[in-house]
């Protein structure tokens, strides 16, 4: 996480700075291929006893997505240590109180848990927003997402010809994506 | 006796000073020794893995593809040669994957 001023606590200037707009991705996949970066499994030169992944500046981190249901049924649970304090709060909730922990949970979930975890875990930098202090101030890399392979779920809808559906929005919604016409395109 | 005891050097407390406790000590660390012997191959392998991994996936393959066209041009290299050539010779390294692409 960060604190002011924004890198304090790295080491060594042989790092690479890795950009990534969270904007619409979805939490879990954004998470593990950002802890393959940190753990520097995307480098020939890995080596599991040595940290020699990159930093990872993460940029708009309130806007992820969850698939599915889960922002009102994925709950984060926590124990205070008292008798009776299993405390739980909804993802939608834990988005709207401290919006960086959302990635950051994920991604600490996706590192090896290891003496070396600490160390990976700083050098990731999350933003709720889209500025980070880190202009001018070191090299930025983009870091690349890989195109997200959609599986098409339930049977291809063969269509016939003139079909108008009579709410042509919430149809294509619900059956966009199972079309033949789709599928034949994608 | 004297064997153990010299064995044990550097073993903590009374591990290097009393004769029992040594020689308990000493058979953990020979079998650990003998044990480990054969897993270091192993965890060799894994390094090699990742890294032959990690420098194929720079040009849109992934391992096991990359492991399944090795086969199939019958090139006998070994994961220990081709992560070494990845890491040391890049331009060998994209030799060796085109000729395995066609």
């Amino acid at each position: 996480m960060a604190g002011r001023p924004v890198l304090r606590g790295l080491v060594t200037e042989g790092l690479r700075f890795r950009v990534v707009d969270a904007k619409g991705q979805v939490v879990g996949r954004l998470a593990s291929q950002i802890a393959k970066v940190l753990t520097g499994k995307d480098k020939p030169t890995y080596l599991p006893h040595v940290d020699g992944g990159d930093a990872v500046v993460v940029v708009n981190a309130a806007q992820v997505d969850f698939t599915g249901r889960k922002w009102d049924q994925k709950l984060y649970r926590w124990h205070t240590g008292y008798p009776g304090g299993l405390k739980e709060r909804t993802a939608r909730d834990q988005l709207a109180r401290e919006p960086e922990a959302v990635l950051q949970k994920a991604v600490m979930g996706m590192l090896p848990k290891n003496n070396m975890r600490r160390a990976m875990a700083r050098k990731l930098r999350i933003f709720a927003g889209p500025e980070h202090g880190l202009e001018g101030k070191v090299e930025l890399v983009p870091l690349d997402m890989p195109p997200r392979a959609l599986r098409v779920k339930g049977p291809v809808l063969e269509l016939e010809e003139g079909f108008e559906p009579f709410n042509p929005e919430a149809y294509y919604k619900r059956f966009g994506h199972r079309l033949a016409a789709a599928k034949a395109g994608q | 006796r004297k064997e153990v005891l010299d064995l044990t050097k550097g073993f903590r407390g009374s591990s290097s000073k009393l004769y029992r406790t040594a020689q308990q000590r000493t058979i953990k660390a020979l079998t650990n020794s003998y044990k480990d012997r054969k897993i270091k191959k192993r965890e060799f392998v894994k390094i090699w893995v990742s890294r032959i991994n990690a420098a194929v996936r720079l040009s849109g393959l992934n391992y096991s593809n990359f492991q399944n066209q090795l086969k199939t041009s019958k090139i006998l290299l070994n994961r220990k040669i081709c992560s070494q050539i990845a890491l040391q010779d890049k331009e060998s390294f994209d030799k060796l994957l085109d000729f395995i692409k066609i």
